[in-house]
């Protein structure tokens, strides 16, 4: 199929009279892994925040599979297929990992609000929050609350939850932040499981992980996509290591 | 699996209480018992339903009784226009209608105040429950005025199985049934998708939003949900008081209830019906006693703030913990040796309180302190430094023995505790 995942034309985000997004133009394939690189506030996670509507735009357009989605609520959007994680942990706290996870997959699976079905006897819905729980690698801390989970299983139930109803489209807000390098290891080896044969877009500082996981990647700086191209090619592009001035692309762990 | 409604120590449990709920009025017969236990059980539905808001959905809500009120409202007027014409089991079944009542309020108030949530619902919500207070005074016609709505809830002249819900405890029995019912229903809807989604969006909206659920519709839902129960609780209360005044809709009831809902616990479903026994009791046993019943509410109210705010429910988890833990018997001994002092400095501040109160609002008038005035039980001269001196000496006393022992049994129990967490972890 020629129509993208997602398709960007002329995207702006003003904050009063700050540009954000000064123009963004990108076409996401399907199937492809995306990374999204760029220097500190150069307005990577505001372009997430556009893509899924948790912000409005300012102007310009956004397709998901060829659909225009602008004007859309974030629970439209994740209903067409597009489902997200945050960059600061947003999971429900006071529920166990296995209510976490059932909460994400209740909607896909049609439950809607339903106040007449009891929630034990919906053997798929607990059928598919398991599968996921052993995906992600906590089935022993299935009764556990989620705000007392360690950092790395709270990001590893962050993607869980991002993942668990299915869609094609996942947009991973750095989902390595704050990882030692063991943990950012088998998050790479969880995010590359998770989502064989989807779309993913993520914004990501850590050099190791987006040049072992992305088919292709953009840079953004300062609201602009100066450069789109398979991770060689962006190594060695000239206005990138304009952009990234006096930092190394090669370093597994760059954090400028 | 715990999350089965029907599970068989579940069933146990439900049979039991219910079991339970129909000895009591064999065992104490007085009229005043059996009034006691009504007023708990429509309590307990009507905090049970704000609970659905407040502790599974995480909506503070200043406007609950409102629903209740429109339930009581609906009943009385219902009960009045059918008259002759009814019987016992149109009676029965009136509580349905109040809910119906409830239902509708919530369908049109709900709509208002869900788009949001957080403050700007508790807000709105006293906004409209004010409006509606309001409302109810301006229009004699439905509300009654000061006077309210009077009815009387026998009616025809037919039994059902021999019951007319004339006397006190017929009444008392109509009541466990439909509290019952309401429970049983209010606790099934917790285990619904529904009910998840409800604490989803309590715990993080902006999550709920982004795996497919618009937060404003489950906020909705609930609040029509829960408007029903509270005018189920209201019907009820039309039926047992056989009046309804303004007072039923107005911003204290909604107070009370919140004030229930906390005490008794709003993390845990049962919180609120134990937060509805001890409030009602206290209400009618110390509110019988005392005219400053209030004032001791507002302190018991500020002290579980202060030291349980998870709620009477809170303690008989964590000591049910310990029980299991084994540790509860290490601490039965402080618990006993603080009961002394707390009850010295108990002592002490009624005293006061009571001293006070006689000085101010005496038969006399203020100032009257120069006969002997009857306060607790003894006759003292409220102008002489004797009475207030040996109150203050006895709350002093207690307060010294509070510290004293009260950091013991503080030092022993989080020694315990840690215990308890190192055996889990």
């Amino acid at each position: 199929m020629n129509v993208p995942a997602i398709r960007l034309q002329g995207l702006k985000k003003n904050f009063g009279a700050s540009e954000i997004i000064r123009g963004v133009d990108l076409d996401i394939h399907r199937g492809e892994r995306h990374a999204i690189i760029g220097p500190n506030g150069a307005g990577k996670s505001t372009l997430f925040h556009l893509i899924s509507a948790r912000l409005p735009i300012t102007s310009g357009t956004i397709e998901l599979k060829g659909e225009d989605v602008v004007g859309l609520k974030p629970f439209e959007i994740n209903r067409k297929g597009l489902s997200r994680s945050f960059q600061i942990t947003n999971i429900f706290h006071n529920l166990s990992v296995f209510e976490n996870l059932r909460c994400a997959v209740l909607w896909s699976l049609g439950y809607r609000y339903s106040f007449w079905r009891r929630l034990a006897g919906l053997k798929d819905a607990r059928l598919r929050a398991e599968a996921v729980m052993e995906d992600i690698g906590l089935t022993k801390r299935r009764d556990t609350p989620a705000g007392i989970l360690s950092y790395a299983e709270q990001r590893a139930l962050e993607i869980g939850i991002t993942i668990a109803s299915g869609a094609d489209v996942i947009l991973l807000d750095e989902p390595t932040a704050g990882m030692s390098n063991t943990e950012t290891e088998e998050a790479v080896a969880l995010i590359r499981r998770v989502t064989e044969g989807k779309t993913l877009v993520m914004v990501e500082h850590d050099m190791g992980v987006v040049f072992g996981l992305a088919d292709r990647i953009s840079v953004l700086v300062y609201g602009q996509i100066i450069a789109t191209d398979a991770p060689a090619a962006i190594r060695c592009n000239a206005a990138v290591q304009e952009a990234y001035l006096g930092t190394s692309l090669h370093s597994g762990n760059d954090h400028e | 699996m715990n999350s089965a409604i029907f599970s068989r120590s579940r069933l146990a449990l439900w049979g039991g209480c219910l079991a339970l709920a129909f000895a009591l009025p064999l065992v104490l017969k007085s009229g005043f018992i059996i009034s006691l236990l009504c007023q708990i059980g429509i309590m307990a539905v009507f905090s049970l339903s704000y609970n659905m808001l407040l502790g599974q959905t995480g909506l503070l809500s200043f406007g609950h009784a409102v629903y209740y009120g429109l339930g009581a409202f609906a009943t009385m007027h219902l009960l009045n226009a059918i008259g002759k014409g009814g019987g016992p089991l149109t009676t029965a079944l009136l509580p349905f209608v109040g809910g119906l009542a409830g239902l509708a309020a919530g369908i049109v108030l709900g709509y208002v105040t869900t788009r949001k949530a957080g403050t700007t619902f508790a807000m709105i919500t006293l906004g409209i429950g004010e409006m509606v207070a309001a409302c109810s005074l301006m229009f004699p016609g439905i509300f009654g005025g000061e006077g309210g709505v009077s009815g009387n809830r026998v009616v025809g002249k037919e039994t059902l199985l021999g019951f007319t819900w004339g006397p006190q405890v017929e009444m008392y029995g109509l009541i466990v049934l439909w509290a019952f019912a309401c429970t049983i229903a209010m606790f099934a809807l917790t285990q619904t998708p529904l009910g998840r989604m409800a604490n989803a969006v309590r715990d993080n909206p902006e999550r709920a939003e982004f795996v497919g659920y618009d937060t404003e519709r489950v906020r909705f839902l609930m609040v029509i949900l829960s408007g029903f129960f509270a005018g189920v609780a209201g019907g009820l209360s039309a039926l047992n008081y056989e009046i309804v005044t303004a007072e039923t809709l107005n911003a204290h009831t909604s107070g009370v209830v919140l004030l229930i809902a906390f005490v008794g616990g709003i993390g845990f479903f049962y919180g609120p019906i134990i937060g509805a026994i001890l409030v009602t009791v206290m209400q009618i046993v110390i509110g019988g006693m005392t005219h400053a019943w209030l004032l001791y509410f507002g302190l018991f109210f500020l002290f579980m703030v202060l030291v349980a705010p998870g709620g009477i429910a809170s303690l008989i988890v964590v000591q049910r913990a310990l029980w299991q833990a084994g540790l509860l018997g290490r601490m039965l001994p402080h618990y006993a040796a603080t009961a002394l002092p707390v009850l010295i400095l108990l002592a002490g501040l009624v005293g006061l309180i009571e001293l006070g109160y006689a000085l101010l609002t005496g038969d006399a008038g203020v100032g009257a302190g120069d006969t002997a005035t009857k306060v607790l039980g003894m006759q003292l001269q409220l102008g002489t430094p004797g009475p207030w001196l040996t109150a203050l000496a006895v709350t002093g006393i207690g307060i010294v023995l509070t510290r004293w022992i009260g950091g013991r049994l503080r030092s022993e129990w989080n020694a315990t505790l840690a215990t308890l967490h190192g055996d889990k972890a």
